[in-house]
């Protein structure tokens, strides 16, 4: 009991964290390290498509939108077709599958479009999407199923492929950095199809002011750290919101955790991070989970709880299994507040990337924390410009989505 | 469920309790073959099952329920159990609805109808207790069977209609049959039928806020008739309506009900409602049963101070029917029958005044063949639009085996 006096005794609070990292790391140690490399990868994957988008990721993200739009319509042949191009995907990655049958197919079918846009060589990975956005299309068609949104993803990807080379190859000299253009028009029309001309409008000039104020990659990149960290978060989120709302003692024990990750000061979570992941964008995302995530948890609770409690016994009294409930009534009615918890997230997460840029997370935060440390108040200035105008943008688009939602429609609908 | 009572020897309890079933259910057809004790839930095979039976329930939220289903099984006000810090919902009810009838759940708010009928189709499970539905005992099921017989026996009609706001009004409609995994075209088709049926039919692609309240419930009502269950429970389904749209409603249900037979248990807090709806209706109070008994009954027979105070603002004229009211036809001059005017028995009372002022001779109530079978006099109609205090003794024939019932509480 000796230890006990004098009497507050010092309490090692800090040691017993500082322990309980180690002996994290020590046995889990590879756990952090696949966590680590997985996030690694997702963000430099994510920057160099904003930084350098290639053709064939392109041509790919437009076959995957097909496949959405399709799906449900066709299941059989939309599935065959997105399996078969993954699996040939898979193939190239592994041992260069696609390259093979390129080299002993007929060399007439590729040489015309070497010539036309003067490559010399072909891309397996773009032959494949193109192949597998080809057929969807032709399914679509066929079969008449949404023709004009088929058109207008299969029309904006050829588009968006002639804009890139007019931009590189035909019209030289005349764009000074074209690929960070063509991302800004990319980004630009997906503005206006989600949340109309204003915004589309706003995203053309505010974008282009931070294209000419040379911080595009710098935005890009901190743009892909803070949707990897909101999409970690709010895959963390909402299933722990879910069980709150189902579960009074779930939600007791979360609602102090929730307050302390978001009252501890940000910094603190860099020191942990550091310790676990090194350097890098890595610890920046890490602790920008942490800080963001709160009120994803918080309002996906809330917007379930504030359902109609009829509305749910209603699908009880119908024989609905649980699944059924929480997912053809509750997150439907829930998901205009779960998109607002979504749209905090990534503001939080963008009011994190100044910290992060301290612990070498690049981008923005860099700019802004060079600034700083060489008292350079023109470029503190720019980069904060910049995540101001990434700001506006992602509000408003989380804002349109929201609007989109189910619930939001049907309110819509009474008030017409 | 007779363990969670008092010991043997507390009392009034093992004698009182099978008693009251006995003294509340005096509905006219089924009197004598009901069973008197829940025990003896399946010995009665002789008769039809009934669709819907509530055996002895008790509903006490709070931690110390068992404690006070102990208590309340003594005959004990809820009030007279406030220190064990619980909340008696339903104290002992015991009913049977036959499959087609329409059975009227009536009382004021807390009196534990709304809890009552949440036990009924096993959203809500009983403190104490059992619930059957066509001869399975609900309250015995695995979650997974109560939810599938939920989906395929029982279908419900709330009171803000608890339509899913994201869904078209067909999509609503067909929610039953969804949840059963019925083929969307099929599924599609006979919630259309359903939506006929209540006069929706071009609504469907619509949004349920887009619609008014009236037909908002006509969706409810239509969801429920889509699922194609033999039991609809409504829980104060016409409440939230206006009044003019609150008796559409109620005709089209008795229209509905007419013609597909189902059985339904009605949830309401307004008597002309339970009386203008109702086979039979059940008065609660406090959580408890009142009475049981047909309209007439109730109006003419009332359990208590309760119920009576209730039946002061029914329009008696429309409830009670030639043959509740009639006398005995005078059997000496039978000669003169053919002079008299013909009534039929259900004919309300209130299409008798113009007649009965016309003829000098009392109507004559006669039944399919012709027989007569009663007379309605202009004082008889007089003597029955009494209150039944006002009524003095053998003015208006008993009609109906409706027994006055002790007070148990005093």
């Amino acid at each position: 009991m000796s230890w006990l006096f004098p009497f507050p005794p010092r309490l090692p609070l800090g040691e017993g964290f500082e322990a309980l990292n180690e002996w994290l790391k020590e046995h889990f140690g590879g756990l952090f390290d696949a966590i680590g490399a997985t996030i690694d990868w997702s963000v430099t994957t994510l920057r160099d498509f904003l930084t350098e988008p290639q053709a064939a990721q392109l041509t790919a993200i437009a076959a995957a939108v097909l496949v959405a739009v399709l799906v449900r319509a066709r299941p059989i042949p939309v599935l065959v077709i997105a399996g078969t191009a993954v699996a040939l995907y898979v193939g190239q990655a592994a041992f260069a599958l696609g390259d093979t049958l390129v080299n002993h197919s007929p060399p007439q079918l590729f040489l015309w479009a070497m010539h036309l846009f003067g490559q010399d060589g072909v891309e397996s990975n773009l032959v494949i999407g193109i192949v597998a956005l080809a057929a969807l299309v032709v399914v679509a068609a066929v079969h008449r199923i949404r023709l004009p949104l088929v058109a207008a993803v299969a029309g904006g990807w050829l588009v968006t492929i002639l804009c890139g080379w007019l931009l590189f190859d035909a019209v030289p000299g005349v764009i000074g950095q074209p690929t960070a253009t063509l991302v800004m028009l990319l980004l630009s029309a997906l503005a206006w199809a989600v949340a109309g001309w204003k915004l589309g409008v706003f995203s053309l000039v505010a974008l282009t002011v931070v294209i000419s104020i040379g911080q595009w990659n710098n935005a890009m990149s901190t743009l892909s750290l803070v949707l990897v960290a909101s999409l970690i978060a709010v895959i963390i989120a909402i299933p722990i919101g879910v069980l709150a709302a189902y579960s009074t003692v779930v939600s007791r024990v979360v609602k102090p955790v929730l307050d302390l990750m978001q009252t501890m000061p940000a910094f603190v979570y860099l020191i942990p991070a550091i310790f676990f992941f090194s350097l890098g964008a890595v610890p920046g995302v890490v602790a920008t989970v942490i800080f963001a995530m709160p009120p994803g948890v918080r309002l996906t609770e809330l917007g379930i709880r504030q359902i109609d409690k009829e509305i749910v016994e209603a699908g009880e009294a119908f024989g609905a299994p649980p699944a059924k409930i929480l997912t053809g009534i509750q997150l439907p009615l829930a998901l205009s507040t779960i998109m607002a918890g979504v749209n905090q997230v990534i503001m939080l997460g963008l009011s994190m990337v100044v910290i992060a840029g301290m612990v070498g997370a690049g981008g923005l935060g860099n700019q802004v924390y060079q600034g700083i440390s060489r008292n350079d108040g023109a470029l503190g200035f720019e980069g904060g410009i910049a995540v101001v105008i990434l700001a506006i943008f992602l509000d408003r688009l989380t804002a349109a989505v929201t609007r989109r939602s189910p619930q939001a429609r049907a309110e819509q609908a009474a008030a017409a | 469920m007779f363990e969670v009572r008092g010991p043997e020897g507390s009392g009034t309890g093992p004698t009182l309790t099978p008693r009251i079933p006995q003294r509340h259910v005096t509905g006219p057809e089924e009197e004598g073959t009901t069973p008197k004790t829940p025990c003896q839930t399946r010995s009665t095979e002789e008769e039809a099952v009934p669709a819907v039976r509530a055996n002895h329930l008790y509903k006490v939220f709070g931690k110390r329920a068992p404690q006070a289903v102990e208590l309340l099984s003594d005959g004990r006000h809820r009030d007279e159990i406030k220190e064990l810090n619980v909340t008696a919902a339903v104290i002992d009810v015991s009913f049977e609805v036959q499959p087609g009838e329409i059975f009227v759940v009536m009382g004021l708010s807390g009196s534990g109808k709304s809890t009552l009928i949440r036990m009924l189709n096993g959203l809500l499970p009983p403190t104490s207790g059992t619930v059957e539905i066509d001869g399975t005992d609900i309250t015995a099921l695995s979650r997974r069977a109560r939810r599938a017989l939920r989906g395929e026996k029982i279908s419900m009609v709330f009171q803000h209609f608890a339509l899913f706001p994201h869904r078209t009004v067909l999509e609503n409609a067909a929610y039953g049959l969804e949840v059963r995994g019925v083929p969307r075209a099929q599924r599609h088709e006979r919630a259309a039928h359903a939506l006929d049926l209540v006069g929706l039919g071009d609504w469907k692609s619509h949004l349920p806020q887009q619609l008014s309240g009236g037909m908002q419930q006509r969706v409810g009502l239509a969801r429920a008739l889509s699922a194609d269950t033999d039991i609809i429970l409504m829980d104060e389904a016409f409440s939230a309506l206006d009044p003019l749209i609150r008796r559409d409603m109620q005709t089209q249900l008795i229209q509905l009900q007419a013609e597909l037979g189902k059985t339904i248990v009605f949830i309401t807090h307004d008597l002309n409602e339970a009386m203008r709806l109702g086979d039979r209706i059940c008065v609660l109070r406090d959580g408890r049963v009142i009475q049981i008994g047909t309209p007439e009954e109730i109006l003419n027979h009332p359990a208590d101070d309760y119920v009576a105070r209730f039946t002061e603002d029914v329009d008696r004229s429309r409830v009670l029917t030639a043959a509740s009211v009639m006398e005995p036809a005078p059997k000496a001059d039978s000669a003169d029958w053919d002079d008299w005017e013909r009534v039929e028995p259900d004919a309300p009372v209130a299409e008798l005044f113009q007649r009965a002022a016309a003829c000098d001779n009392p109507l004559a109530v006669v039944d399919e063949e012709d027989r007569v079978i009663g007379a309605v006099s202009p004082s008889t109609i007089l003597s029955a639009l009494a209150m039944p205090e006002e009524q003095e003794n053998g003015v208006v024939p008993a009609p109906v085996r409706g027994e006055r019932r002790e007070e148990v509480r005093q």
